[in-house]
C-alpha cells in the first residue's frame, strides 16, 4: 500500500516536471516568436512618427515611437509639390493591368495544356517549361530594346512611357501558366466530360464549369501577381522616362534623390504607399497567407 | 428513338488496342448489358459511342447516321458516368438545367423539363441542394435526371451503381429497369457484375480483351455459354471445366480426363458425331452447371466415383466439391443433404446440359 | 438470338460503308474543326510569350555579338563583348557580390524560417497572428523597404546607432563600409523575405502526417531529433524548389543597392543586374550588357541544375 502510493507520488512529480519543462519551452518559443515580430514590424511603426513631424526635429534619442504633434506638412507637400497621386494612380494601372491581363492568359493556356488534345502539345508545353526559371531581369536589356522599336509598330499603345510598354511584357509568366495547369488537372476529367456531353463548347465548360471551381487558385495567383508588380522597381525604372508616367517606387526613389535631407517627406510617402496595401492585406489576409502557402503546397 | 449499330469498332491507345473489331447492334428501345471483367474496354466502347474518344477504325451509327465524326451533343446520347460526375459547385436545379441552358432553351421550357425530370427521379426536395449534401442515392439520381432532361436517343450508363452498398444497388437495379420501360429509350448499360447483367438485361454482349465473345439473352449466356471464358463468367460457383480428350469409344464417343469418363451421347447433347469426331484426341473441355450434377452416396448408381472434398452451405444450397483424381467438380445439392467430408460418392452429369469446348475454347454447340 | 442469328436476318448490317480514304479525310476534318478552340485558349499567352519572353532571349543571344543599337545601328563585333566581358573587374566584383548576397541571404532566411515555422508548429495558439505579423514586411516594395533601413541605419541620426551610442557602444557604419554594406543589404532581404518563407515551411510541416509524427515520439524521439529525422527529409524536395526560386530571384539583386549604396562603397555592393543596368544607361555599352545578360541566364541555368542534381541526389540517398 505505501509502496503504491509512493510510486503514484513519482509518477506525480515526473509529471509536474514534464510539464514544467513544456511551459518553460513554450515560454522561450514565444519569447523567440515575439521578438521576430517585432523586427517584423517594428521597423514600419518606427517610421510613422517622422512622417508627422518636421525634418528638422526629425531623429531623436530615445526615439520617438509616437508622433507629439500632428505635423501634415509632409503629406502637403507630396500631394502639391510631387506627382505623388498620379504615381498612385500609374501603379494602380499597373500592378492590376498585369494581374487581370496574366490572369486571363493563364487561366486559359493552363485550361489548353490540362485539357485540350493537340498535335505538338509536349514539345511546346516543354519550351514554356524550360522559361519557367529564365529571371526577368536578365532580359531587361532586349526587352527594353523591343518596346522601344515597338513603337512604330503597334502605334504607340507599346512603347516607352506607355502603359502598354509598361504592363505587356511583365503579363507573361510561364509560371502563372503552370501553376493554373497543374490546378486544372486536379479537376476530376469527369466533369469535363459530363460538360462536353452535356453539349458545351470549351469556352462554356471553361466559364461555367472550369473558372468557377478554380476560384481559389485564380485568386491566389491574382495575389501573387499583383504583390510582383506592385513591388516592381526595376522595369518600370527603365521603362519609364516621365515624371507623369512612373509609378510609386520609381516616384519615391527620385524623390530620395531630390530630397535627400528631406527625411519627413520620404517617411510620409513610404507611410501614405503603404496604408492602402495594409488595408487590402488585413481585409483578405487569410488569401495572402494561402497565396504563400499554395507554393509548398503545390510540390 | 433509336437504334445503335457499331461495326468493326477498333480503339486503339498507342500500341495497345484495347477494342478489337467489336460489331454489336442494339435495336431501338432495347436494353443492352455490355458486361466483362475491369480493364476489358467496356467502357471505352461507351465513350467511343458518347464520342468522347476518337473511333481508330469501323463505324458507329444511331439512327442508321453514321456518327463517328460527329460531336457528342449532337449524337444526342446521354451518359451517366460511374462517378456520376456533377458540377460540385451548381444545386441539383442548375446542374440539371445544365444541358438545357447550354441548348439555350426557354427559361419555361427549361422548368417544366426539370420539374418532370424531378419528379420521376422524385428530387422536388432536393432541388437547391448542392451535390455535397447528397448521399450516394439521391447523388445516382441527379446524374440520372441530367440525363433525362434532354430527351436523349440513347442512354449509356457507364456502372451507374458501382458506387452504391449492396442493398441500394439492388433497389435502384429496379427502379432504373422501371425508368427504362416507362421512357422506352435504347440504353447501353455497362457493368463487371454478372447477377446485374443477368437481372437487368434484355441481352447481354459479354466482353474479353476487347473482343466480343458472346450477344445472348440473359438464359442463353448461362444455358449455352459461347466459350470457356463465357462458362466461368457467367454463374457463381462457375460452371465445372474438366479438361480431357475425345476418344472414340465402341459405338459413341467417350470423354476422358484423368479418370472421368463419359460417354458422349451426341444428339442428347445438341451435336453430332461429324462435329465430335473433328475433335477426336483434341484437348477439350467438358462443360457442366454445379446444378446439372446428379451427386448419391449410393455407390451402385453409375457413374464417376470420387471423395468429398470440401462442403459450402450457402443457405438456400450446399455446394460439395468432389474430387476425382486430380480434378475437382462442384455439385449442388439441397441444403441439407447428409454429407460427409472425405465419403465416397458417385456423380453423373445431366448430359442435355453438359457442353464440349473445343481445343479453341469455343463451345462445339454454336458450329451447327 | 446471338451473333449468327443476328448476321442472319440482315446479313450486310457488320459491313463498313466508308472507304479507308472516306474515313481517314472525315476524321482529319473532324480533328481539324476541334483544333479551333485551342488557338483561342493558347493563343494569347503563346503569342506574348513569342514576343515578350522567347524573342528577347533569342535576341539577346545575337546581340551579345554586336555593338551598338540604343541609339545608333547594330554593329556586329563578334567575341568582342564576351572577351571584354570576361575581363571586367567591375564584374567579377558584382559576381562575387552577388554570390555572397545570395548564399548569406538564402542560407540566413531559410535557417530562421525553418526555426520559426518548426516554433510556430507546435505552438499553436496565436499562430494567424503571427503569420500575418510576419508577412508583413513582404507587403514593402524593396525600393521603399530600403529607405526604411536608410533611415535605421543612418551614422548620424539612423536609430540603431543612437541605441549603440547611449549604451556607450562604437557606432557602426552600416552603408560607408566594407563589408557592412553588403551586410546591411542582406539583413533588408533577410526582413522582407522571412515571412514568406516562414509560410511556405510551415505549410511543409503542416503536410507531414500526424501519425508520423506520433509514431515518433512512441519512439522516444526527442523534437530535435524528431526534426532532424522527419521534418526535414520531409521538406527535402520543398527545400530544393525553394532554393531553386530564392537562388533565382536573389540573383537579381538590383532594388536595394539602387535605394541604399548605388553599388558602393567603392564597388562593395555592385550586382550583377545594377551592372547591367549601368552599362544599358549610364555608359550606353549595350554590347557589354547584352553579353552580361546571357551570361546571366546561362548562369542561372547552370545553378539551378547543380542545385536540382545536388538536393536531388541527396534526397534520393536519404529515402
Ligand atoms: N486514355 C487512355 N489511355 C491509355 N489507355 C487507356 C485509356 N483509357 C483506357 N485505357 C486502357 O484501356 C483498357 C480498357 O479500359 P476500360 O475501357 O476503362 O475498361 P473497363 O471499363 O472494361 O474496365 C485498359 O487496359 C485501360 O488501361
Ligand atoms: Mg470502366
Amino acid at each position: 500500500m505505501s509502496l503504491k502510493s509512493e510510486h503514484t507520488k513519482e509518477l506525480h512529480d515526473l509529471a509536474l516536471q514534464n510539464s514544467r519543462i513544456r511551459r518553460t519551452k513554450s515560454v522561450i518559443a514565444y519569447a523567440v516568436l515575439g521578438l521576430f515580430v517585432f523586427a517584423s514590424v517594428g521597423p514600419i511603426i518606427y517610421i510613422i512618427s517622422p512622417a508627422f513631424r518636421e525634418s528638422k526635429s526629425l531623429f531623436s534619442y530615445p526615439p520617438q515611437w509616437l508622433p507629439n504633434s500632428f505635423y501634415l506638412g509632409n503629406f502637403k507637400f507630396l500631394l502639391s509639390e510631387t506627382n505623388y497621386i498620379r504615381w498612385g494612380i500609374n501603379t494602380f494601372i499597373f500592378a492590376t493591368g498585369v494581374t487581370v491581363i496574366a490572369l486571363i492568359i493563364d487561366t486559359l493556356a493552363g485550361y489548353a495544356f490540362a485539357r485540350m488534345e493537340f498535335p505538338g502539345k509536349k514539345i511546346i508545353f516543354g519550351l514554356v517549361l524550360a522559361t519557367l526559371m529564365v529571371p526577368t531581369a536578365a532580359l531587361l536589356a532586349p526587352t527594353y530594346l523591343l518596346v522601344r522599336n515597338l513603337d512604330d509598330w503597334t502605334f504607340g499603345l507599346i512603347g516607352l512611357d506607355t502603359y502598354g510598354g509598361l504592363i505587356i511584357p511583365m503579363t507573361v509568366s510561364p509560371l502563372g501558366v503552370f501553376m493554373m495547369r497543374q490546378f486544372i488537372e486536379t479537376l476530376p476529367k469527369g466533369l469535363f466530360e459530363a460538360a462536353r456531353i452535356d453539349g458545351a463548347s470549351e469556352w462554356r465548360i471553361f466559364t461555367r464549369i472550369v473558372l468557377p471551381l478554380m476560384k481559389p487558385a485564380v485568386v491566389v495567383l491574382g495575389i501573387f501577381v499583383f504583390m510582383m508588380q506592385w513591388a516592381n522597381f526595376l522595369w518600370p525604372l527603365v521603362i519609364t522616362t516621365k515624371d507623369e508616367t512612373r509609378v510609386l517606387t520609381v516616384g519615391i526613389a527620385t524623390l530620395q534623390g531630390q530630397f535627400v535631407t528631406n527625411w519627413g517627406v520620404i517617411a510620409a510617402a513610404t507611410l501614405m504607399t503603404l496604408a492602402p496595401i495594409t488595408l487590402v492585406f488585413l481585409f483578405f489576409q487569410r488569401w495572402f497567407v494561402q497565396a504563400s502557402m499554395a507554393g509548398a503546397l503545390k510540390q | 428513338m433509336a437504334e445503335v449499330i457499331i461495326r468493326k469498332l477498333t480503339k486503339s491507345f498507342g500500341d495497345n488496342t484495347v477494342v478489337k473489331s467489336v460489331s454489336l447492334k442494339v435495336e431501338d428501345g432495347e436494353f443492352l448489358v455490355l458486361l466483362g471483367p475491369s480493364g476489358c474496354g467496356k467502357s471505352t466502347i461507351l465513350r467511343l459511342i458518347a464520342g468522347l474518344e476518337d473511333v481508330t477504325s469501323g463505324e458507329i451509327l444511331i439512327n442508321g447516321e453514321i456518327v463517328n465524326f460527329v460531336s457528342p451533343v449532337k449524337r444526342n446520347a446521354a451518359f451517366v458516368f460511374q462517378n456520376y460526375a456533377l458540377y460540385p459547385h451548381m444545386t441539383v436545379r442548375k446542374n440539371v438545367a445544365f444541358p438545357l441552358e447550354t441548348a439555350r432553351l426557354p427559361k419555361d421550357e427549361i422548368n417544366k423539363a426539370i420539374d418532370e425530370a424531378a419528379r420521376i427521379l422524385e428530387l422536388q426536395q432536393l432541388l437547391d441542394r448542392l451535390p455535397s449534401q447528397l448521399s450516394g442515392g439521391q447523388r445516382q439520381r441527379v446524374a440520372l435526371a441530367r440525363a433525362i432532361v434532354r430527351k436523349p436517343v440513347v442512354f449509356l450508363m457507364d456502372e451507374p451503381l458501382s458506387n452504391l452498398d449492396a442493398q441500394l444497388r439492388q433497389q435502384t437495379r429496379i427502379e432504373l429497369m422501371e425508368l427504362h420501360q416507362r421512357l422506352g429509350v435504347t440504353t447501353i448499360y455497362v457493368t463487371h457484375d454478372q447477377i446485374e447483367a443477368m437481372t437487368m438485361g434484355k441481352r447481354i454482349a459479354i466482353l474479353k480483351d476487347g473482343e466480343l465473345q458472346q450477344v445472348d439473352t440473359p438464359s442463353e449466356t448461362y444455358d449455352k455459354p459461347a466459350n470457356t471464358f463465357v462458362a466461368r463468367f457467367m454463374g457463381a460457383p462457375p460452371m465445372n471445366l474438366i479438361q480431357g480428350r475425345i476418344e472414340a469409344g465402341v459405338r459413341q464417343f467417350t470423354f476422358n480426363g484423368d479418370g472421368i469418363l463419359v460417354t458422349l451421347n451426341s444428339s442428347q447433347m445438341g451435336l453430332t458425331d461429324e462435329v465430335l469426331s473433328l475433335q477426336l484426341n483434341a484437348a477439350v473441355c467438358l462443360g457442366v452447371r454445379p446444378e446439372h450434377v446428379r451427386i448419391s452416396t449410393d455407390l451402385s448408381v453409375e457413374g464417376v466415383s470420387g471423395k468429398v472434398k470440401f462442403l459450402e452451405p450457402t443457405g438456400a444450397d450446399l455446394f460439395v466439391t468432389v474430387s476425382i483424381g486430380i480434378q475437382n467438380v462442384v455439385v449442388r445439392c439441397p441444403p441439407k443433404t447428409p454429407m460427409q467430408i472425405g465419403s465416397t460418392v458417385t456423380i453423373a452429369f445431366d448430359m442435355t446440359h453438359t457442353h464440349i469446348f473445343g481445343a479453341d475454347g469455343w463451345n462445339l454447340r454454336r458450329s451447327n | 438470338m446471338d451473333l449468327v442469328e443476328q448476321n442472319l436476318s440482315d446479313p450486310d448490317w457488320q459491313e463498313l460503308t466508308m472507304s479507308d480514304e472516306e474515313f481517314r479525310r472525315a476524321r482529319s476534318r473532324y480533328k481539324l474543326r476541334a483544333l479551333v478552340p485551342v488557338v483561342g485558349f493558347l493563343g494569347p499567352f503563346l503569342f506574348l510569350w513569342s514576343v515578350f519572353l522567347a524573342t528577347p532571349m533569342v535576341w539577346s543571344i545575337w546581340l551579345s555579338f554586336n555593338t551598338g543599337g540604343l541609339i545608333d545601328e547594330a554593329k556586329f563585333v563578334g567575341l568582342e563583348n564576351w572577351s571584354r566581358m570576361l575581363s571586367n573587374d567591375e564584374l567579377v566584383r558584382s559576381l562575387k557580390n552577388t554570390a555572397t548576397y545570395v548564399v548569406i541571404a538564402i542560407f540566413v532566411v531559410f535557417s530562421l524560417a525553418l526555426l520559426i515555422a518548426s516554433l510556430l508548429n507546435s505552438n499553436k495558439r496565436g499562430q494567424n497572428f503571427f503569420k500575418v505579423a510576419l508577412y508583413f514586411p513582404l507587403l514593402v516594395p524593396p525600393i521603399m523597404a530600403g529607405m526604411i533601413f536608410f533611415f535605421l541605419t543612418h551614422y548620424d541620426m539612423g536609430i540603431i546607432n543612437l541605441v549603440l551610442q547611449a549604451m556607450n557602444q562604437e557606432k557602426l557604419n552600416f552603408l560607408g563600409d566594407n563589408p557592412n554594406a553588403l551586410l546591411t543589404i542582406v539583413s533588408l532581404e533577410v526582413w522582407r523575405g522571412l515571412g514568406f518563407w516562414v509560410l511556405f515551411f510551415l505549410a511543409g510541416l503542416q503536410s507531414i502526417p500526424a501519425d508520423l509524427i506520433d509514431a515518433a515520439k512512441i519512439d522516444g524521439a526527442g523534437s530535435m531529433r524528431r526534426f532532424r529525422k522527419i521534418s526535414i527529409p520531409t521538406l527535402r524536395p520543398l527545400l530544393l524548389f525553394a532554393v531553386i526560386i530564392a537562388l533565382i530571384f536573389n540573383f537579381q539583386l538590383f532594388d536595394s543597392v539602387q535605394v541604399l549604396t548605388k553599388g558602393g562603397p567603392v564597388l562593395g555592393t555592385t550586382s550583377v543586374v545594377w551592372f547591367i543596368y549601368k552599362r544599358l544607361f549610364a555608359f550606353q555599352d549595350i554590347g557589354l550588357a547584352y553579353a552580361t545578360s546571357v551570361g546571366l541566364l546561362l548562369l542561372v541555368v547552370v545553378l539551378t541544375v547543380v542545385a536540382y542534381g545536388f538536393l536531388g541526389k541527396k534526397s534520393e540517398n536519404s529515402n
